[in-house]
């Protein structure tokens, strides 16, 4: 497994094709391949307006997420950050609730509405960990991505409490997470959004790697690492927000991905990010088409297939690197 | 006595009137009714007062009709009324909207969980809940307050006249209970028979968009759709609900679909939905009223009504 880009585009490509392939309804692949090819098929609405956004959609969503959690693990130097460490779910899901609570008809006020409670987060914790108005400390950003994120968690539980008991049901399945939003509408949505922060972190992937040596190393290695900080963590969190604003806090690609990439070939960033993005987008894609295809017509969370497939691999990476 | 009523004895020794040993006859009585009781589907009366069994299966003794009740749903606040016991109710959830006379019933707040506090505040001799295991706790609180309380399983709509036998006795009006009961069960069963099997329009019961959740066949909304002469589309749900995808929607090819908003609903202005036909089409039954958020005595007269707009979207 020396070089890594066969097996990583093995993976992409393996996803991609039986994410279009199962579904709530059998289709033989020989009909999704018309579908795909001839818009008047059969096949070619669910393919081309659901399969294939929704399937977009997760490998954006899922590579998004890892990289923001592979900067964020280097940013605050702890094996443990995942992007929602930082409390950007947490204002999410407010605004996400807060919406619902309000009843907002438009087809599009849930998502916006998340966003603005993630940037909102993100601002609010930004503020918080500048000690002294300019140094950004990591040991401060971890602290206050907690205090904020149980802030807008109170709040959600006391919107919650107050309001109609089926919008209250209904706002729980909302914070579980999923990718049942798929259409080419957020395709679109996360592709421009989300592109500016990941190119600006892939480009800056240096300065991280710079960073992990420590701060006073960084800075005799020419890098200034207050910049790096601040623009690592507005990208990261920029990136999350746009993920989570479409498909809620789907867990463990974040906090998984990352460090099975670097177990299996290193830390260094340059090569990391594009990795991590494509390792995290391949598995959310094929959590997403087992959650959608296992027990069908249900759909059970992403979630938790991310959690059941993801976890058990990693402790058989952990293993297999202390023997 | 036989083996299947030694539990039942037990049972029986506790009750004042019996086991002094003047008769027998008394004692097998009582007996016979405390097994009918213990199945959970009629309200036992002896001489010394009122057994029944609830849906928890917990044993519930009264000497006399309650007379100060909190009833810790909707769906029981409504039948209190529909069996003429609505003066008894010092209490209801903040949900318990119908009829109206129930607003003017002290509120308590929630029902599962309730508050303790705010319910024994009306000192209520009988306390009816829903049954929930977050509701457990609150049962227990409520008995060691000295109050009866009933778990009450109220998911179906044969719930509403089995429930309407079991409460009504407790609270002095056995006579209504039955006649409601019986009255809708004839109903009911007469909606059923009626049924136009030959049109069965296929019809999806949206709960919710985001994420898409649908109604199955373990809902009541369902049993009233069926009896409406529609056909749900995800009756093989055998949960009151369940979250699908889109495709799986569009694959099921639902004619109408019910939702409870009025106008256009939010979610058929998003593209991916115009994968389902009935969404393109725009092939909505608007289906506001609370009451097809509960069962209830009210259900013959929504059956009709279903029944109705379903003919006339054909």
């Amino acid at each position: 497994m020396r070089n890594r880009w066969p097996w990583l585009l093995a993976l992409t490509l393996v996803s991609l094709v039986l994410g279009l392939a199962l579904g709530a309804t059998r289709i033989p692949p020989s009909a999704i391949w018309l579908g795909l090819r001839d818009a008047s098929a059969d096949a070619a609405p669910v393919v081309r307006q659901l399969r294939l956004p929704r399937v977009l959609l997760g490998f954006l969503v899922g590579g998004g997420l890892a990289v923001s959690g592979a900067v964020l693990q280097a940013l605050v130097r702890n094996p443990l950050a995942d992007p929602f460490v930082l409390g950007i779910s947490g204002g999410a899901t407010l605004g996400a609730v807060a919406a619902i609570s309000a009843g907002l008809t438009n087809p599009w006020g849930v998502p916006f509405a998340a966003f603005a409670g993630a940037v909102l987060t993100l601002v609010l914790v930004y503020r918080l960990s500048l000690v002294a108005g300019r140094r950004l400390d990591s040991g401060v950003l971890l602290l206050a991505g907690v205090v904020v994120s149980s802030f807008a968690m109170a709040l959600v539980t006391a919107i919650l409490m107050l309001v109609d008991a089926t919008r209250v049901q209904n706002s729980f399945r909302w914070m579980l997470g999923g990718l049942w939003a798929g259409s080419w509408t957020t395709v679109g949505m996360v592709a421009a959004y989300g592109s500016v922060p990941l190119i600006v972190l892939m480009v800056r992937a240096r300065d991280l790697d710079l960073l992990a040596l420590g701060e006073e190393q960084a800075r005799h290695l020419g890098a200034d690492p207050e910049r790096v900080k601040r623009l690592a963590y507005l990208a990261t969190g920029f990136l999350t927000a746009v993920a989570v604003a479409t498909s809620g806090a789907i867990g463990f690609v974040g906090l998984l991905v990352p460090h099975a990439v670097r177990r299996l070939w290193g830390p260094l960033h340059r090569a990391l990010l594009p990795s991590v993005f494509l390792a995290g987008g391949g598995f959310l894609v094929l959590a997403d088409a087992i959650a959608r295809s296992i027990a069908p017509p249900v759909e059970l969370p992403v979630g938790v297939v991310t959690a059941l497939v993801g976890v058990p691999f990693f402790a058989l990476l952990l293993k297999r690197r202390l023997a | 006595m036989a083996s299947p009523a030694s539990k039942s004895r037990l049972l029986i020794a506790h009750l004042p009137g019996v086991g002094d040993g003047r008769s027998v006859c008394r004692a097998l009585a009582a007996a016979a009714l405390a097994l009918l009781a213990a199945c959970g589907t009629r309200t036992g009366t002896t001489a010394g007062g009122l057994v029944v069994v609830d849906d928890a299966g917990d044993t519930t003794r009264l000497a006399r009709p309650a007379v100060r009740v909190v009833s810790l749903s909707p769906a029981t606040t409504e039948l209190m009324f529909a069996i003429g016991a609505g003066p008894v109710l010092v209490g209801r959830t903040r949900w318990c909207d119908y009829p109206a006379e129930a607003k003017a019933v002290p509120d308590v707040g929630d029902g599962i969980p309730p508050n303790i506090e705010s319910v024994l505040a009306q000192h209520p001799d009988l306390v009816l809940l829903y049954r929930s295991p977050q509701n457990v706790d609150a049962a227990r609180r409520f008995r060691e307050a000295g109050a009866a309380v009933l778990q009450l399983d109220f998911n179906h709509l044969a719930d509403v006249s089995r429930l309407a036998r079991l409460v009504a006795p407790l609270v002095g009006h056995a006579a209504e209970g039955d006649s409601l009961a019986t009255s809708l069960d004839r109903q009911l069963h007469q909606l059923a028979a009626t049924r136009d099997t030959t049109h069965a329009a296929n019809v999806l019961i949206m709960a919710w968009d985001q994420p898409p959740m649908v109604i199955g066949a373990g809902s009541f909304q369902s049993e009233i759709l069926t009896l409406a002469g529609g056909h749900n589309v995800f009756d093989d749900v055998t949960a009151p609900s369940a979250t699908v995808s889109i495709e799986a929607i569009a694959a099921r090819h639902p004619a109408v679909i019910l939702v409870s908003d009025t106008g256009v609903p939010g979610f058929a202005r998003r593209p991916e939905w115009r994968v389902v036909p009935a969404v393109r089409d725009r092939h909505f039954l608007h289906f506001a009223t609370p009451a097809f958020g509960r069962p209830s005595p009210r259900a013959p007269a929504l059956v009709r009504a279903l029944r109705d707009s379903l003919a006339a979207a054909r």
